[in-house]
């Protein structure tokens, strides 16, 4: 026995990964980012998850990236862009720029990397994003044009902006390859990638904006939450993602860590599925449904005070909003009221489940509990059906959760056209509302080039929305992140984490 | 001994063949992946094109069909979020696993069996309780939670190791303890039992009888006697280990076969699941076979025809 246990430890030995390699190693400033997973690949042209576009960005760049406040663009790898007529979006290219393998990027590399994408045998999830746009015209090196069907509000190209890659080399190496072996223009390239353990950049020196202040990124993925807070209280890591509230205080309280926070655009709602019979077909219900949660006491008692109320689908950070429409506020007396005129006095007859996601969003369970909860001081009687995300967002896709589900949304483009296409029309991909009316203005607003009568549009959408009442609009949330104090992080709303904005003291 | 091990290496094979086919269909009655991967505004028409893409329109027996006609060539398919080979992905991740199953496999050995010879040989003494009342926490208590506490305690508060991640030995020492607490409870209470049973035999007795020195009749005498049931317990162990570290490499973040196992299930990589599950099932069964041999070398009496 003793033999085998010493043959096992020796093969153990033998098997062991050599010490990886340590980015401090190589001198200047290192920052370490934790999120929950690991990226998937490192082709920037087939996949939508937000931690993956926090890693891709670092060593590919959009041709405009959206800014800090709704309707406004960064330019990045376009210095310009104009409509040329309704249905043509030109982009001037930026001159000089070379890949990180130092071919020169051009409008080719433009074309190719949406062609790839639209390209079906290659079952990218951005094709979304490229929709809009029917093909691409390259008249010379530098400009390159965006054709669409119809026009289109947002110019094609930037309702999400997607990433450029080196045609060339894409097409010599090949998808699989290039996954593991990025090219592209951004702010630094690749060193080691060890998957599920660590993947370390080093700065671009040839990057056309200039140095970043950190020189080495590493990014170290940690599923738990609990042990992402450790590792930053131990300073294994500079920035966590994903903090739940029980954590507030170790990361505030500690000696070298802080929390760094930002209004998300990521809003939380509970939609009525008004597809399916029952008494959420009834308008009145809706209302009164409305008046009976009480979401000030959600966002603080659920959510520790990090969210912020809304009073309508279209957030106040968002493209489309309109301050005058007005919202549900929480009064027990108008919800008894509707709910007798309805023809249910004192909630009875109507029994509800709230379906909600498990662990999807934060706190999303335990939100759904709460709106339960407050529903039964009406006399409703509401349970909550908690599910795994996976098999839940299929029902979704359905529309087989009936009467109410739970569901969260970010727009990065901070435009009110993502939410009333996707959510509020009758052919929204995951709307279970449908109204003539809203169709028409939600298609009539996507095609307006005039910036005002396109505002009027979301007005009147909103104003039915809010006496339609197809959802229980709740609050969008404050994301928090973890950091060491030593840390210079400005958050963003659309969850984006870039190391070249960072900097260390 | 070549038909017995003939035989038994057919049936590990069906045992293999049969696992596959029982984890493609449960994965595959869950729902298709094409909802989940796509994001949130896609329209029905671009969910189905990429369904389409990926071929999970076809019926249920086609794709077995294709799945089992490529996995006999040895190819498992390519991962549906990583976009390479699955196989490849899930052998990539082996020696991580097995690094930390194995040290947690010595921790198993090198205490359990100790502990639960100690306990046996003084019963009802401080040594046996305190043995007896580690092993039932370690049985008790859930492998996550012990997991937070060891970091809690030897990370954040001493600051001895390193929170998560892999790298030097240091690294090893949490995960590994953590992953071998159970099974190091489980061995040392079968290794009290079984020593407590032989103890009494009146082979121990003749042998005290003669003279021998009472290690000589504890270890030479008890433990080769009670050796059976222990170590088909630490085949299983090792099993165990190798397959079941998804909660330890989880909490740990350590780049495992078992966290690609979860990542996976939660998107619904097929390709990847069933690598795992595969590579998973034939270390299992190998173990099991090695096991089998090896009674014949501790107890001659057992012959293999």
């Amino acid at each position: 026995m003793t033999r085998t246990v010493f043959t096992l430890f020796a093969a153990v030995l033998a098997l062991a990964p050599a010490a990886p390699l340590r980015a401090a190693d190589s001198g200047g400033t290192t920052v370490t980012i934790s999120q929950g997973v690991d990226a998937d690949t490192l082709n920037p042209l087939s996949k939508t998850v937000t931690p993956l576009n926090n890693v891709v960005q670092h060593f590919y760049e959009r041709l405009a990236d959206f800014g800090n406040r709704s309707g406004e663009f960064v330019p990045l790898l376009a210095t310009s862009w104009k409509r040329v007529n309704p249905t043509t979006e030109e982009y001037k290219l930026r001159r000089g720029v070379t890949f990180s393998n130092g071919d020169p990027f051009t409008s080719a590399d433009v074309k190719f990397s949406v062609e790839w994408i639209k390209d079906k045998s290659h079952a990218s999830e951005q094709t979304p994003f490229v929709r809009d746009i029917d093909r691409v015209e390259t008249p010379d090196p530098y400009t390159v044009r965006f054709v669409s069907k119809v026009p289109t509000a947002i110019p094609p190209g930037l309702q999400q902006p997607i990433f450029i890659v080196d045609a060339k080399y894409f097409q010599e190496k090949g998808a699989a390859y290039v996954g593991e072996h990025p090219v592209g223009t951004g702010p630094y390239v690749l060193r080691e990638w060890r998957r599920d353990d660590q993947l370390i950049m080093d700065v671009n020196p040839k990057w056309w904006g200039g140095r970043p202040k950190i020189d080495h990124v590493v990014f170290k993925p940690i599923p738990e939450a609990a042990a992402r807070v450790a590792a930053l209280r131990t300073g294994a890591t500079d920035l966590i993602t994903n903090v739940p509230p029980q954590y507030y205080i170790q990361i505030t309280g500690g000696q070298n860590t802080k929390l760094a926070s930002t209004r998300s655009l990521r809003q939380l709602f509970i939609a009525f599925n008004t597809l399916q019979p029952g008494p959420q077909q009834n308008k009145l219900v809706r209302q009164a449904i409305n008046y009976a949660v009480d979401v000030p006491a959600i966002v603080k008692n659920v959510l520790g005070g990090r969210g912020y109320e809304l009073t309508s689908p279209i957030p106040p950070n968002y493209f489309g909003y309109d301050a005058s429409v007005p919202g549900y506020k929480h009064d027990l007396a108008k919800a008894k009221a509707l709910l007798a005129k309805a023809g249910y006095p004192d909630g009875k007859g109507i029994s509800l489940v709230v379906n909600a996601p498990i662990g999807r969003y934060n706190r999303d369970r335990e939100v759904a509990e709460a709106v339960s909860g407050q529903l039964q001081a009406v006399g409703i009687a509401a349970t909550v059906k908690p599910q795994e995300w996976v098999s839940y967002s299929s029902m979704v896709g359905r529309r087989a959760l009936s009467p109410l589900y739970e569901l969260g949304w970010n727009q990065p483009s901070a435009d009110a056209d993502g939410v009333v296409t996707s959510l509020f029309t009758s052919s929204g991909p995951l709307s279970c509302y449908s109204n003539p009316e809203v169709d028409k203005l939600a298609d009539q607003a996507r095609g307006e080039l005039n910036v005002a009568k396109r505002k009027a549009l979301y007005k009147q959408i909103a104003t039915i929305l809010h006496e339609d009442a197809p959802w229980i609009v709740l609050f969008e949330y404050e994301d928090l992140y973890g950091t060491s104090k030593r840390l210079h992080f400005q958050p963003r709303g659309d969850e984006a984490i870039r190391a070249y904005e960072m900097s260390v003291s | 001994m070549t038909a017995y091990l003939g035989r038994r290496a057919f049936g590990a094979l069906w045992a293999v063949i049969g696992v596959a086919i029982v984890v493609f269909v449960i994965l595959h009655i869950t729902g298709d992946p094409a909802a989940v991967m796509m994001p949130p505004e896609s329209t029905q028409a671009e969910i189905d094109a990429f369904r389409h893409a990926q071929g999970f329109d076809r019926p249920l027996i086609v794709q077995f069909a294709s799945f089992a006609a490529s996995a006999a060539h040895g190819d498992m398919g390519s991962s549906l979020r990583h976009q390479e080979p699955a196989m490849g992905l899930a052998i990539q991740r082996l020696p991580a696993t097995i690094e930390l199953a194995g040290c947690a496999f010595l921790i198993v050995a090198l205490v359990g069996v100790p502990a639960g010879v100690l306990s046996a040989l003084r019963p009802r003494t401080w040594i046996d309780y305190t043995a007896r009342v580690i092993a039932l926490i370690g049985q008790s208590a859930p492998t996550y939670w012990i997991g937070l506490m060891l970091i809690l305690l030897f990370a954040v508060r001493l600051g001895w190791f390193p929170a998560s991640g892999i790298g030097d030995w240091r690294n090893l020492a949490l995960p590994a303890a953590t992953l071998g607490f159970f099974s190091t409870a489980k061995i040392m209470r079968l290794t009290r039992s079984a020593m407590l049973e032989v103890l009494d035999a009146d082979f121990m007795r003749t042998a005290r009888a003669k003279g021998l020195t009472a290690v000589r009749v504890s270890l030479g005498h008890g433990l080769r006697n009670a050796w059976l049931p222990i170590v088909t317990q630490l085949g299983v162990e090792l099993g165990t280990l190798l397959s079941g570290a998804i909660i330890t490499e989880t909490v740990f973040a350590w780049p495992g076969v078992g966290r690609l196992a979860v990542q996976a299930v939660f998107e619904r990589d097929f390709p990847v699941v069933e690598s795992v599950v595969l590579l998973t099932a034939t270390i299992f069964v190998v173990l099991n076979l090695v096991v089998d041999l090896l009674y014949a070398v501790l107890d001659p009496r057992i012959r293999y025809a």
